[in-house]
């Protein structure tokens, strides 16, 4: 497995730990060039397993209630973005797929919730939890669920472009998101505060483009390597306030509604 | 009989609205069972949840001690700020405050398991959860509650992870400015041990399943605990129960009809994975009436009215047993005194108007039967047989001859008409002159036998006078005496009846006697035989009766 080429600045110093998790496997040297940017609006996303957790009419909890002392703005289900929120350096051409790539299972989730790898990225999943998983692949015929205990890997290939979304028997709130795009040529997960470092083995022509549940969020923002790296002006725009609240409007009346027919019921 | 016939339909009748009314009382009871063990289960199923939710509130507010724990909270802080992994000094700190923390919390509102858990999600530090020490990847962040916490709010939920677990969440803030440097997790373990303390204080009998098994289990003593073995065949078919998959309560059921169930699913991730919590309780029902005898208590015993059930028993026996005296005893008792009086000779005949019903009648048909015998002239006498059956062929000569006259043509069948067709005898009061002895000898004996002797042969009869016999003494010179009386009487009935006297002796007649005294002695042990005459068939004749005193 390699691993992703670090920086010298405590800048990236998130980006570098992530890596050496040993989370990615996407190809990197000494040399490599870096993409560095920020994102922003990452607070609005709603991690879709949180949000649909809050709601009633999915008897999550038998009680929930804010913390006063809590500012309210964090008082929402964003996305933890080290683990969630995937930026894919895509080139113009297909690229090869990489050495495989370790996913670890615990903690309710996956590490990480979404990758973008190039089609034929061989996965591998670990189970670092004291107790057993049984992941599935949803609609995929090849990724039946099997149990896995303490310790134990399983593999798994996408075999061609297209999203794949994985969950576990065991932990409903598992939910894990496969982006197979034959042009990827470097991923990375930005810190908690949005800042993202992504490599470039060769010099050409880029496009950025953040990935989170298995969607594009964001603009696509297109990039030009040569061997210096480069650092983005503007930040990435993930997701703005107008467009969360109205998802989020939506959302709670969608809640509302199935709460009203569930009390009808 | 009437009052006893009416009686018995009214003993019967009660028997019958009786059984019916204790059928009627079991449907009733084992219904109203039923709707109890329903109302009582949906009570306990209610009790258990309000109680996990209030325990797990309860709980919560133990958390606050740790969340404002400042070495936790420093701690905690310490390890978000740290992209990389949890910094070992944290980690020790963490733990320190954990334990510190841990030790002042009330036993009964303590945890089985505390983590602290940095904004990452990853654990930083925990107690009571072995299953991952020396893990220094574990971590929560995924799971919504912690995610919640960590985003400002306090909640529970419900996870089955190696084993079933209740958790509460809450955040542990650093900065009020920034977001919660972590969050504290506290769990309880869903154990028997839990169950028994849930079920003491709810007073249900409670089971925690998942994935089709049961996990744990608690019951009152009351309770027999393998009927909630039972649960586990009947998971299968909450998969139908559609109350169950959309309200997450089942309706109660009933398995094998020995246990009432509800099932309810837990709140929180647990929900989807099918685990939940059922209460159970044994139903109240008796299989039939005699049921009720094995179901009742001592108290139960006490509330009958045993006494009046008593009262009742022997009101009704004594009823009847007066009915019956009344109308079977009193009245066969009457009957057999005035039978017994006539037997005696003390009445002529009963008195219908001493009787009841069908006595009455009986002591009428009676009387009327006598009378008709009467008229007959005697009825058939039981005890007293034919002579000639007792004594077989009586000898022809000479005996017979003298029963007969010389010249008679008689039919020779003797003793053939005796019994039914005799006629009782009219004492003559006044004897006809005997005859001398110039009477002529009888003729052969083939057709002189036309008079009949009778005897007393089954009987003896103790004595007492004849009817027709002539009073006599015992012994030889009286015996002669009355048998001249019997000879006279036998010549003058003879006489009466038409009958010739001709050749009839005296001699001959005593030679007879004496022959037919002494067979009838032998054969019966008799001491005398005493001779009457009687009529028979229209004729004069003999009986004779065999005494023993």
């Amino acid at each position: 497995m390699s691993i992703v080429r670090t920086l010298s600045s405590r800048r990236w110093g998130a980006q570098v730990g992530l890596t050496l998790l040993g989370l990615l496997a996407l190809p990197a040297s000494a040399d490599a060039a870096h993409v560095k940017g920020r994102l922003e609006g990452f607070r609005f996303l709603r991690n879709p397993v949180w949000a649909e957790a809050k709601e009633t009419s999915n008897h999550g909890f038998s009680f929930r209630e804010p913390v006063p002392t809590v500012r309210a703005e964090f008082r929402r289900p964003f996305p933890h973005i080290p683990k969630e929120l995937c930026v894919a350096l895509l080139a113009s051409s297909p690229q090869p797929a990489p050495k495989p790539i370790l996913v670890r299972v615990g903690g309710g989730r996956t590490t990480p919730v979404t990758i973008v790898v190039p089609p034929g990225t061989r996965l591998s999943f670990q189970n670092t939890d004291p107790f057993k998983h049984r992941l599935y692949g949803v609609d995929i015929k090849t990724f039946s669920a099997a149990e896995q205990g303490q310790g134990a890997s399983r593999e798994w290939t996408p075999p061609g472009p297209g999203t794949y979304e994985i969950r576990d028997e065991a932990a409903p709130s598992l939910r894990m998101w496969i982006v197979a795009e034959p042009n990827v040529a470097s991923i990375t997960y930005p810190s908690l505060k949005g800042d993202f470092s992504v490599n470039v083995e060769a010099p050409g022509e880029y496009t950025l483009q953040a990935f989170f549940a298995g969607k594009k969020v964001g603009d696509a923002v297109p990039v030009k390597v040569d061997a210096a790296d480069v650092e983005l002006r503007a930040a990435i725009k993930v997701m703005d306030q107008k467009t969360a609240d109205a998802e989020e409007k939506a959302s709670d009346e969608k809640a509302a509604k199935a709460q009203k027919a569930q009390d009808t019921k | 009989m009437l009052a006893s016939r009416f009686w018995y339909v009214v003993l019967g009748l009660l028997v019958g609205v009786a059984t019916f009314l204790l059928f009627l009382a079991t449907s009733m009871y084992n219904r109203a069972g039923a709707r109890a063990m329903g109302e009582a289960l949906s009570s306990d199923s209610q009790v258990v949840a309000w109680y996990l939710s209030n325990d797990a509130r309860q709980r919560s507010a133990q958390l606050i001690s740790f969340g404002v724990d400042a070495d936790i909270a420093r701690s905690l802080q310490k390890s978000s700020d740290n992209d990389q992994k949890v910094p070992q000094e944290a980690r020790e700190k963490a733990l320190a405050g954990l334990k510190k923390v841990n030790a002042g919390i009330p036993a009964d509102q303590a945890f089985d398991a505390v983590f602290a858990v940095d904004a990452h999600g990853r654990v930083v530090a925990h107690l009571g959860y072995e299953q991952a020490s020396g893990n220094q990847d574990f971590e929560l962040g995924g799971y919504p509650v912690v995610a919640d916490a960590l985003r400002g709010y306090i909640r529970d939920d419900t996870l089955v992870l190696d084993r079933i677990y209740r958790v509460v969440a809450r955040p542990v803030e650093a900065d009020t400015s920034q977001m919660p440097a972590g969050a504290i997790v506290g769990a309880r373990i869903l154990d028997d041990r839990f169950a028994r303390e849930l079920s003491s204080r709810t007073g249900a009998a409670i089971a925690f399943y998942t994935a089709g098994a049961r996990v744990s289990s608690g019951a009152p003593e009351t309770f027999n605990s393998a009927q909630l073995d039972q649960i586990v065949g009947d998971f299968s078919s909450l998969e139908s129960d559609e109350e169950y998959q959309t309200k997450g309560r089942s309706k109660v059921r009933t398995i094998a009809g020995m246990v009432g169930v509800q099932y309810s699913r837990l709140p929180g991730e647990a929900w989807q994975l099918g685990a939940g919590y059922a209460v159970a309780r044994e139903p109240k029902a008796v299989n039939g009436p005699l049921g009720f005898l094995q179901k009742a208590d001592d108290q139960d015993k006490a509330n009958a009215h045993v006494a009046l059930a008593v009262v009742i028993a022997l009101a009704g026996a004594l009823i009847g047993i007066g009915f019956s005296l009344l109308e079977h005893t009193r009245p066969i008792h009457n009957f057999r005194l005035e039978v017994q009086k006539l037997a005696k000779g003390e009445s002529d005949q009963l008195q219908p108007s001493r009787f009841r019903g069908v006595f009455r009648q009986i002591a009428s048909d009676l009387n009327d039967g006598v009378d008709k015998i009467l008229a007959k002239g005697g009825g058939p006498r039981r005890g007293p047989a034919d002579l000639k059956e007792v004594l077989g062929d009586l000898p022809a000569e000479p005996q017979m001859s003298a029963f007969s006259f010389p010249g008679e043509n008689m039919p020779a069948a003797v003793g053939a008409g005796s019994g039914p067709h005799s006629m009782p005898i009219s004492t003559p009061r006044a004897l006809p002159t005997v005859p001398g002895k110039s009477l002529p000898k009888p003729p052969g004996r083939a057709a002189n036998l036309d008079s009949t002797m009778e005897a007393q042969a089954d009987v003896p009869s103790s004595g007492g006078p004849m009817p027709g016999s002539l009073p006599g003494s015992s012994g030889a010179p009286s015996e002669l005496a009355e048998w001249r009386a019997v000879y006279e009487d036998f010549v003058s009935l003879k006489q009466q009846c038409g009958e010739s006297i001709d050749g009839f002796t005296y001699e001959k007649f005593e030679a007879t006697l004496k022959k037919n005294r002494d067979t009838l002695m032998s054969r019966h042990g008799a001491k005398r035989v005493k001779f009457s005459v009687y009529v028979k068939e229209g004729k004069a004749a003999l009986k004779a009766t065999p005494l023993k005193d």
